[in-house]
């Protein structure tokens, strides 16, 4: 069963991540769901899929009260991003959706209404939570058209969505990066293939070098910390990104 | 319990309802063709009826309010398809509300009694049970066409007895319209076996 671990507390502002579960079906890919806290006010990142809804309720509950969710962040329009979101809405009607103005024609059909959803203009913008002002960071076509991620600059943490995502074997499956070279092999394949834009990553690279940030957090696999947040963006900038095989 | 059959848990339930709509238009459809037939056949009967001239005026008559029976049965069949495809909204609606109800229901098991599940556990079986009301009146509605339709069908049934019995003074043209006044009987007692069916389907089950 998903577990909410907190990778980051300062008072009462936190950031917990829901990862490794160990019930799912084994061909549904794992996720990585991360709750920002700030007082009385949450907001979910990448709530995952309709599946795994149940355990990343259950993680999330166990750590904080649900009825604070103010929102939810959906870095792109992924059914493994937010497939899930009728669930949410189902709990909470007046949810707040924020995602690419790009997909708020198309997420309605997983759930939600009009007024659910906060279209993120391309150049990104502000999202206010308690006393915090999170930005959305463009990240477009990595890999989606249509994608940001979401920066806090208070915490220092930058939630990256599919970038810097890792399919690892069970046997590497810690919360942590540990070893940069040895994690970076589960990496390629996944950005290789899913990553379509050269221009888009050299800019994403400059985009995110420009920032301070302690931890890269991913939906998929483990999470960079300290140096290797600059290891994973140099790794990412030298490779050759949309291609097939190879 | 193990990941497969949770996932099995949540997602095979009750797509009855769904198939029970689709049986419903199966039976609708086949009796569109029925009556497009019976449409023809009066034709047919029409013209056979001319040829035979004096001796088979009743049995034109006859053909004549066949062809009327054909095309009002195909209008009351439009009606009743108009309200199954309303029918598969409100039904998908039922059955989303319910899995998600559902999947709902499991996350508070795991999760326990915190804040706010009872609530949403209220509004989702208000929401649920509003969409059953409105099924269940469809379902009625769909009943009381069904039976309005037998009884069109009842007067069909005493046209072709008619034509049979009119049939038998067509003179020379007597064999002919014996068989086509037999088609007839045939094929509206097809219809009422159908129509039998579509009387027990039902949208919701109790
Ligand atoms: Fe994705
Ligand atoms: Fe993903």
């Amino acid at each position: 069963m998903k577990q909410a671990h907190c990778i980051f507390q300062e008072d009462d502002h936190r950031w917990l991540a829901i990862a490794r579960d160990a019930t799912k079906p084994g061909y549904i890919i794992d996720t990585n769901e991360y709750v920002i806290v700030d007082g009385e006010e949450a907001l979910l990142c990448d709530p995952g899929g309709i599946e795994i809804f149940p355990a990343v309720f259950s993680a999330l509950s166990a750590e904080c009260d649900p009825t604070k969710l103010a929102g939810l962040f959906a870095s792109h329009q992924d059914p493994d991003i937010i497939s899930s979101l009728a669930l949410w809405l189902e709990f909470k009607p007046d949810l707040k959706c924020y995602t690419s103005w790009l997909w708020q024609s198309f997420l309605p059909h997983f759930g939600g209404e009009d007024t659910t959803f906060v279209p993120i203009p391309d150049p990104g913008m502000t999202i206010k939570l308690g006393s915090l002002e999170l930005q959305a960071v463009p990240a477009h076509y990595l890999h989606s058209s249509g994608n940001f991620n979401l920066y806090d600059p208070k915490a220092k943490i930058l939630f990256s969505g599919d970038i810097g995502a890792a399919l690892l074997p069970p046997d590497q499956g810690g919360l942590y990066v540990e070893d940069f070279s040895r994690h970076i092999r589960h990496a390629e394949a996944f950005h290789k293939r899913w990553m379509g834009s050269d221009r888009a990553k050299r800019d994403w690279c400059e985009r995110v070098s420009r920032l301070e940030i302690d931890m890269l957090v991913p939906q998929h696999g483990s999470i960079y910390q300290g140096a290797d947040v600059q290891r994973f963006i140099n790794w990412f900038a030298a490779l050759e990104v949309g291609v097939l095989r190879g | 319990m193990n990941a497969p059959e949770r996932n099995l848990k949540l997602t095979n339930h009750r797509s009855g309802e769904l198939a029970g709509i689709v049986r419903v238009n199966e039976e609708i459809k086949a009796i569109v063709a029925t009556a497009f037939r019976i449409n023809l056949m009066a034709l047919n009967a029409i013209f056979l009826a001319k040829r035979a001239g004096n001796a088979a005026l009743g049995f034109g008559v006859l053909s004549n309010e066949l062809r009327r029976f054909a095309q009002d049965l195909t209008r009351h069949m439009a009606s009743l398809r108009d309200m199954t495809s309303g029918s598969v909204g409100s039904v998908t609606g039922v059955v989303q509300q319910q899995r998600n109800s559902r999947i709902l229901a499991e996350a508070i098991r795991l999760a326990g009694e915190v804040p706010g599940v009872r609530e949403a556990r209220k509004r989702g079986m208000a929401r649920l049970s509003a969409q059953q009301v409105k099924l269940r009146a469809l379902d009625l509605r769909l009943r009381a066409a069904v039976e309005e339709t037998q009884q069109l069908v009842e007067l069909g049934g005493v046209l072709a007895r008619s034509a049979k019995i009119e049939a038998a003074y067509g003179g020379g043209f007597s064999p002919a319209l014996m068989q086509v006044s037999t088609d007839f009987a045939e094929v509206i007692a097809q219809i009422k076996r159908s129509l039998e069916v579509l009387g027990k389907e039902r949208l919701v089950k109790d």
